[in-house]
């Protein structure tokens, strides 16, 4: 009979170096440089645990060069978790909050998002910020509560027009450069200025079905404030549902959400955006022992559309009432696993535009990582949510050193 | 005619009884896979071990990855829970991956990416991909059931000096991992010392082996396996250590919970 292993207080340290080198392909970018990224990333991580509780720790330090050249400290992470009897587990700190079904479509995932560093080729945990929260999970025979309370509103980090150009509703058209940083005026830090999500999950045989709540502000800065001519993150609740679960031979995923924007209960302010009904559905299967490919749609209805439209001012650009979006990613792992090509692409019918994420990695050896890859978006228009990042495609380089 | 009967009637109580025969010595071959893949893959009522896992390629370039790994039967024989918890290399380390074995269906899979807290739901159709980049399947971890395949006892002889059963195996239903498996099983022990697969040309493909195997708590156990890919002139080499059995593991273990939060009664 053999007895778990208990020890006192360990602590681990890893982390990587990488260097990460792009450029734009659109010679009219009206951004500072051509280049979209020139950095090296050193990356600490720190693990440590007694028997009571764990602490983790994940620091960056980028010396990034892209224009003025200078040295960035981010903590990543920095959170404890613990455990108070035997159901009931907390994790508080800085950290990066996850959930939801979708393949890069957020619907009750409303952590933030960092679309700057997912739009110029930095990996894939780049894509989620963290938020400093005081996160819970419950555990019951009937299932699974979570909450995360964030006392300071999150926002997504977005182009702002320094590295990457955005569309400008004010100009009517993209922009980019010095004149034209763009930032939206934060909620005040006030305690009710906070954000609250909760889910509640739980298994029905193979299938895992969660509902969920969010109480904030769009994590986007989607409201204009006509009397300061500022942007904004308006009010936001979200009520919502998913189910996952193993079908034909692969995995099959539902997800809806009603977005209930708070400031705009009619729907008939134009400058804050109305309530929406938005779900999606997807499926991923492995196609051979080294090829996964998913298919994902998402739909978007605009609620109150009609009031809408009527209160729309002249000459500002209509927003139609359903969004369809297509989305799909390909996998192939070759030469053992230790050559990846990955594409993901999505495309709007509705607003007729696209953005292709395109990579090739090789592990040259287990520490040392080749990666190149691109970045590409095209649309009819500059004001649709792929079409505004026309002038940013880019393709880059990056080298990864773990240890 | 009646001499026609009886020579008719004779030569069926022959036949069948030759039948009958055969199908003792295949159900005494049945019996031995079973009691191999009891042994192999189903030791105690549950497990813990460190594994190093190296995969050397035709060049003599090695790729190592360590990991802790936990399992538990919920039958002997049938469903299994495995839990991985990865350390090296160091752009998989601290990724948790979870399996829910089920014999003769598709297996539930779940992998934690503890930098985005991603919990992902792995479609699990294919048992014969390659397990994180080496030359084992996820079958050739967890095991494939022995009543998918018929098996015929082909001959007994010695195998670096354990007294072997040798074991031909045929899948029942076509099948992509293999056409014909052989494999020697200690007397002994019931532990596959060498399994050799053959694809529908007859060609040997990969060549299992045990290539040490030690008395733990007990159990007798395969410490130290190899696969050998024949075609792609390469292998992988797994071994385990700080193996734990019957540690009475909770089944709550395998589940959301523990796969964002790793048991570190087991694992550090």
């Amino acid at each position: 009979m053999g007895s778990p292993a208990t020890k006192a207080g360990e602590t681990y340290l890893s982390g990587f170096l990488q260097g990460l080198y792009g450029g734009g392909l659109d010679s009219d970018n009206p951004t500072l440089t051509e280049l979209t990224a020139s950095e090296t990333r050193l990356q600490l991580k720190l693990e440590s645990f007694s028997d009571g509780a764990e602490f983790f720790g994940r620091l960056d330090f980028v010396y990034d060069d892209y224009n003025d050249p200078n040295v960035d400290l981010e903590l990543r992470e920095g959170y404890t978790k613990f455990r108070v009897g035997n159901n009931l587990d907390f994790k508080i700190g800085r950290q990066i909050v996850t959930w939801g079904t979708g393949d890069l479509i957020f619907i009750n995932d409303l952590f933030a998002k960092d679309y700057r560093s997912f739009f110029i080729g930095r990996d894939d945990q780049y894509l989620k910020a963290p938020q400093n929260v005081l996160r819970a999970a419950y555990y019951t025979g009937l299932g699974t509560f979570s909450a995360v309370y964030t006392p300071r509103f999150t926002p997504n980090r977005i182009p702002t027009g320094e590295r990457l150009s955005y569309y400008n509703p004010m100009v009517g058209g993209i922009v980019g450069g010095e004149d034209f940083y763009f930032e939206g005026r934060m909620p005040e830090a006030k305690l009710k200025n906070g954000e609250f999500a909760a889910q509640f999950s739980r298994y029905f045989g193979t299938a895992d079905v969660a509902a969920y709540f969010y109480r904030g502000f769009y994590k986007n800065p989607t409201g204009m404030d006509m009397v300061n001519m500022e942007a904004y993150y308006p009010r936001l609740n979200v009520y919502g549902a998913s189910i996952r679960m193993p079908a034909l031979g692969g995995i099959a995923w539902l997800e809806t959400g009603y977005y209930d924007s708070r400031e705009d209960i009619d729907g008939d302010d134009p400058t804050i955006p109305n309530s929406t009904l938005s779900s999606m559905i997807g499926f991923e299967r492995q196609l051979t022992s080294t090829f996964t490919a998913n298919l994902q749609y998402q739909n978007k209805t605009i609620l109150d559309h009609d009031t809408y439209l009527a209160s729309l001012p002249e000459g500002f650009n209509e927003t139609d009432e359903m969004y369809h979006l297509i989305t799909s990613r390909v996998t192939k792992l070759m030469l053992m696993e230790t050559l990846i090509l990955s594409g993901f692409v999505f495309y709007s019918p509705s607003d007729e535009d696209f953005y292709g994420k395109f990579s090739v990695s090789y592990k040259y050896t287990d520490a040392l990582t080749l990666t190149m890859g691109g970045n590409i978006f095209d649309g009819n228009d500059g004001y649709t949510e792929f079409g505004a990042f026309q002038k940013n495609d880019n393709v880059y380089i990056k080298v990864t050193y773990g240890y | 005619m009646k001499f026609q009967k009886i020579i008719m009637v004779i030569l069926l109580a022959l036949f069948s009884g030759s039948v009958n025969l055969a199908a003792q010595d295949n159900n005494k071959a049945e019996e031995i896979m079973k009691k191999a893949h009891l042994a192999l893959f189903y030791a105690g009522d549950d497990g813990a071990a460190e594994v190093t896992m190296k995969i050397v390629n035709s060049k003599g370039k090695e790729r190592l990855r360590e990991f802790t790994m936990l399992r538990l039967d919920i039958e002997e024989g049938g469903k299994q829970d495995y839990y991985t918890y990865f350390k090296k290399p160091s752009d998989v380390s601290r990724l948790t991956f979870m399996v829910h074995k089920i014999p003769f269906s598709s297996d539930n899979r779940w992998l934690y990416i503890p930098s985005v807290d991603l919990v992902k739901r792995i479609s699990a159709d294919d048992k014969n991909s390659s397990f994180v980049g080496s030359d084992f399947t996820y079958e050739d971890v967890s095991g494939r059931h022995w009543s998918e395949d018929n098996h015929k006892l082909i001959r007994e002889e010695k195998l670096n000096g354990r007294d072997v059963y040798v074991i031909e195996s045929v899948p029942k239903e076509k099948y992509k991992g293999f056409a014909r498996k052989v494999s020697f099983i200690d007397k002994e022990n019931y532990l596959p010392l060498k399994e050799e697969y053959y694809n529908k040309k007859d060609a040997l493909k990969r060549v299992f082996t045990a290539e040490k195997v030690e008395l733990v708590d007990g159990i007798q156990t395969a410490t130290l396996r190899k696969m050998v890919n024949v075609k792609k002139d390469q292998y992988t080499t797994v071994e385990f250590s700080s193996i734990k059995y019957n540690v009475g593991m909770k089944e709550e273990v395998f589940t959301e919970r523990f796969l964002k939060n790793p048991p570190r009664e087991y694992i550090r």
